[in-house]
């Protein structure tokens, strides 16, 4: 599976970060593929939705329920409740590995590209936009975004992935034109989400790492990672961050967002 | 154009793949392909499969077994794939096999059923209904009781089919399909067994 993570260790030293901006331009193209608000479920009336994670390939908005699959989007028309009705089908033209729902956008991410979809019309989604990773050794999956900004793991592919991968920042006030504005160098990154000011980012090696977002555009990595699995995913959740292993499920309070509590692992 | 092909190379009655002994007038090419061998695999080499790269085999099953659904007892997590929350549930995918259903209540999580859902990889819930994917179908459930969900509905043949020739892959080995084993539900990639006659 493609990946993309991000570092930990914030770059402070212009030159470097400049170099390292170099090597990634390429690859980082990509942007939102997950939902990771912290706040509850959206809800109309009786009708929740709930939450998947940056690597899902399913995300319902409104009344529509939007998949991929292979190169296709599909969308499904679910206003009335557990009928769905195929509406349209739309080639990307690429292999997609998720979606990420945002305001009245899609982030699809696909092994080297990332397309923005708008969804003003919900049932048909309208290309806006893609970015092209420059490093075909590269892929890009999970995406999150929040406000103005749009965070993605950019994970190089096994030894000779060239580049190192990173946690990647991009100014996406234009949506249309996302621009990269930082990176963190990282391991060996999955999946991301945020809660308020923290962003939580797996790493195979690193384990669960902490990034202080108050600085939207700079994150710094907040001094202790988790390390009591091999995280894939995090979704956090109300107070609860619900964190996919490779064994299964743990979760961890994190009503002190800097510092998750564990709650239970399941397996 | 790689359909024909493939299906060339696919004839059960072919004797095994084996090297030919190099003689001079095929050195030339030898040392040529050799090279660009060494520059095109240089970085995943795969010892002892000869030339090959990946083998894969075809997994099996039947639109009879595809189609059953149950809802079981919580059981032991085996491949853990994708989660999903909802209210004070939590899901989680066991790949191919189907959905855990996590109670949280109190921040005591506790797994509660297993809703089968064969070759199910991701899902989405709305207003108590519980949207899957099951092979090329899109399954519908009403989960308004989360550990008794009840099938609803099934929108077919929504998603692709897997190729039931050959593998999403070129430069690879796989065993060659056999029908009358049903139909080809995914590809694995095994390369512990001997070098396959299909290749693509």
């Amino acid at each position: 599976m493609t990946a993309f993570l991000f570092l930990i260790v914030a770059v402070k030293n212009s030159i470097m970060r400049k170099t390292i901006l170099y090597f990634l331009l390429a690859p980082l193209l990509l942007f939102a593929c997950e939902k990771n608000t912290s706040g509850p479920s959206t809800s109309k009336g009786n009708e929740t939705t709930g939450q998947g994670g940056s690597l899902a390939t399913f995300a319902i908005v409104g009344n529509y329920l939007y998949t991929v699959s292979e190169s296709q989007l599909k969308v499904f028309d679910i206003a009335e409740q557990g009928n769905p009705q195929l509406k349209n089908t739309e080639n990307i033209g690429f292999t997609i590995e998720t979606i990420f729902p945002f305001k009245d956008k899609l982030f699809i991410g696909s092994p080297t590209q990332i397309f923005i979809y708008s969804i003003e019309d919900p049932a048909n989604p309208k290309k806006l936009s893609s970015a092209i990773s420059p490093t075909v050794m590269r892929r890009c999956d999970p995406v999150v975004a929040k406000d103005s900004v749009a965070y993605a793991t950019l994970r190089t592919n096994g030894p000779c992935g060239g580049t190192q991968s990173v946690l990647a920042v991009y100014n996406i006030k234009d949506i249309t034109n996302p621009v990269q504005v930082y990176t963190v160098p990282v391991s060996e990154p999955y999946g991301l989400g945020y809660s308020g000011d923290v962003l939580y980012v797996c790493d195979k090696y690193a384990g669960l790492m902490l990034f202080d977002i108050s600085d939207p555009y700079t994150p710094t990595q907040i001094d202790h990672n988790l390390q009591d699995g091999i995280y894939q995913d995090v979704i956090p959740y109300q107070n609860t961050l619900i964190c996919w292993t490779t064994t299964g499920v743990i979760l961890y309070d994190i009503s002190d967002n800097r510092n998750p509590v564990l709650i239970k692992s399941i397996n | 154009m790689g359909k024909n092909k493939t299906e060339l190379l696919c004839n059960e009655n072919a004797k095994p793949v084996v090297r030919k002994k190099i003689n001079t007038t095929d050195m030339r090419r030898f040392v040529s392909f050799f090279i660009l061998s060494l520059i095109l695999f240089s970085c995943d080499p795969k010892p002892g499969v000869g030339w090959t790269r990946d083998i894969y085999v075809p997994v099996y099953s039947t639109i009879s077994s595809v189609q059953q659904y149950d809802v079981e007892p919580a059981k032991p997590t085996e491949q853990a794939g994708k989660i999903y929350a909802y209210q004070n549930y939590i899901f989680q995918n066991d790949l191919y096999e189907g959905i855990h259903i996590i109670y949280n209540k109190d921040q005591n999580p506790v797994k509660v059923a297993f809703l089968k859902i064969p070759l199910n990889t991701d899902i989405a819930i709305k207003g108590n209904y519980l949207y899957a994917n099951n092979y090329t179908d899109l399954v519908v459930f009403d989960i308004t009781d989360p550990q008794h969900p009840q099938f609803v509905r099934r929108v077919a043949n929504v998603f692709p089919q897997v190729n039931q020739d050959y593998p999403p892959f070129t430069n690879v080995y796989f065993q060659c399909t056999d029908k009358s084993k049903g139909i080809v539900v995914r590809w694995e990639k095994n390369d512990s067994i001997p070098v396959p006659n299909c290749r693509r």
